[in-house]
């Protein structure tokens, strides 16, 4: 379970510009579950994301990933959080555009240290598995957009994290990549991953592999389960 | 004030050390009136997020402020040119007042920072912060010192004249003076050797006994601890006689010029390295029971230990190159 309590952000804490995304959310994230964050723009699905992530720290607010506190971490202990536990999928893919797509696949994998031959192997591995074999030498931006977005996720996937955040990822691609990409959760679903999804997509909070969706509005949630 | 660049820098970093100590011990009086772990309210993730950064400048200006006791020492040693009577450092600091206690302020904020050094590398390999405040509060009782430091040295520099008149090195440590220095030098050099060697090869065997059996770690600290402060009286007593093969030259500045091959520097280096490491050793063990710090602290102290060891080591293989292999004998 992770368990989130009472998780403020603001920005520009205290200036003209200040902005608070997010109001004092308390939710539980099941693991080996789906979750989907639902909400328009500047609901704060990103924020919270990113915080669940360890990507950026609460203004207030404490997270446990099952009995172990993450926020109060210092970086040091985060970056290995990051780099082992959570695996990203951006909306923009944020891919690195001049290098192949096994290069890109590998890099999450280069600080962890791991022998290089066996990095080679795992990706790709991944590479056969969402069907781009065959272009694991080719330079990224020679991809469909489809194809960058399975590069994306075996990226993800490299250090072999127990669970999968992905920010938007349909709002680039058409009905049928969409729905390929909810197939592709799917099976990491049974691989017992966990994955929590933010999107406005009913492609994706309405697909029946989702376990709960939590509707956001002004920084808050105002439903919880399905 | 003589506008040399070292002087200079030595002004500027106190001033810079300083100023980010009295911010610290600023902010180390917030970790302590305000630190609770447990709570997730704005204030202390505020305080989680501004150590990470404060401890992190901190330790930048105290790795600096380890090397500029020797920076100190060698300006000091490359002015004495330029004041009349003056042969090595011991003469520049003798120019006005403030020189001597400048130095001894310098080495005890060196030995100070070397410790708070260590405390803060334990405290930032565990996940909970299980140091801080006792690293914060360390700050607090030790900025004093540093502060004192920087005003002295400050004065020091400020007060530098070229036109005054100061003593050599023979006349200061002489045993026609009255003080301390006088008292240290007429010691008996028998009785100084065996206290010297004696003390110096415990503490090499108590380090060696505590990395092999994981026991005696506070009597391998206290030795590191006695060790230095006979180390420094014997260098002053005998062992820098050998290095000049005078059997009345005691000055422990001499040794930092080309003469003497800088031999100073990494006399006095490995002392203080071995000194640091094996006070450290000790400081950390009472909180190796800590739950974050079971699998660090023992590492840590092992690698001190280790440290500490070699170079002690060292230390001893350079006092004992002269006294064996030169023609000098103190009869």
């Amino acid at each position: 379970m992770i368990r989130l309590r009472e998780i403020r952000k603001v920005f520009n804490s205290g200036r003209p510009s200040e902005f608070t995304a997010l109001r004092g959310i308390s939710i539980d994230v099941e693991l080996k579950k789906v979750t989907v964050l639902k909400g328009p723009s500047g609901s704060g699905k990103t924020t919270l994301l990113s915080i669940i992530g360890c990507m950026a720290r609460p203004t207030s607010g404490r997270i446990w990933f099952e009995e172990r506190e993450i926020t109060s971490l210092p970086e040091r202990f985060l970056t290995e959080i990051r780099r082992k536990t959570f695996g990203f999928v951006f909306q923009q893919f944020n891919l690195i555009k001049g290098i192949s797509v096994i290069e890109n696949v590998m890099l999450p994998s280069y600080p962890c240290g791991e022998d290089i031959r066996e990095i080679r192997k795992k990706a790709l591995e991944l590479i056969q598995f969402f069907n781009l074999s065959g272009k694991e030498s080719s330079k990224i931006e020679w991809l469909s957009g489809g194809e960058q977005q399975r590069a994306a996720i075996a990226r993800a996937l490299i250090n072999d994290p127990s669970i999968i955040i992905a920010d938007e990822p349909t709002a680039h691609l058409d009905t049928k990549l969409s729905l390929e990409f909810m197939g592709f959760m799917k099976m990491l679903k049974e691989r017992e991953k966990t994955i929590i999804i933010a999107s406005h997509d009913p492609i994706v909070y309405e697909s029946d592999i989702v376990d709960n969706v939590l509707n956001m509005r002004d920084g808050i949630v105002i439903t919880g389960d399905l | 004030m003589i506008l040399n660049p070292a002087v200079i820098a030595l002004l500027l970093s106190s001033l810079l050390i300083s100023g980010m100590i009295i911010y610290s011990s600023y902010f180390g009086y917030q970790i302590l009136r305000r630190w609770d772990i447990k709570s997730g309210s704005e204030t202390q993730l505020s305080l989680e997020r501004r150590t990470y950064l404060v401890s992190t400048i901190l330790s930048y200006a105290f790795g600096f402020q380890l090397i500029s006791l020797f920076l100190f020492v060698f300006t000091a040693d490359k002015l004495h040119s330029i004041f009349v009577g003056a042969m090595c450092a011991a003469g520049t600091l003798n120019v006005n007042k403030f020189g001597y206690p400048a130095l001894i302020l310098k080495i005890a904020s060196f030995l100070l920072a070397g410790l708070w050094l260590i405390l803060n590398h334990a405290d930032n390999r565990a996940y909970d912060y299980p140091l801080i405040k006792k690293k914060y509060l360390f700050l607090l009782l030790i900025a004093p010192i540093f502060l004192s430091e920087t005003i002295i040295l400050t004065r020091y520099l400020i007060g530098l004249r070229a036109d005054v008149i100061t003593s050599c090195c023979g006349a200061l440590f002489s045993t026609q003076r009255k003080g301390l220095v006088p008292e240290i030098i007429s010691l008996p050099a028998l009785t100084m050797k065996l206290a010297f060697f004696s003390t110096t090869l415990a503490t090499i065997l108590s380090g060696f006994y505590f990395l092999k059996s994981g026991k005696g770690v506070y009597i391998f600290s206290s030795l590191s601890a006695i060790s230095f402060f006979i180390s420094i009286l014997s260098i002053i007593s005998f062992i820098s006689l050998y290095f000049y093969e005078l059997p009345t030259h005691h000055c422990p500045f001499c040794i930092f010029q080309g003469d003497y091959n800088y031999i100073g520097y990494p006399l006095y280096i490995t002392l203080f390295v071995a000194t640091i490491c094996g006070i450290g050793t000790g400081v950390l063990n009472p909180f190796k029971t800590i739950e974050s710090l079971t699998g660090v602290i023992p590492r840590l102290q092992r690698r001190l230990t280790i440290a500490s060891t070699i170079s002690m080591v060292v230390f001893l293989a350079i006092t004992l190159y002269p006294i064996l292999f030169s023609d000098f004998r103190l009869d």
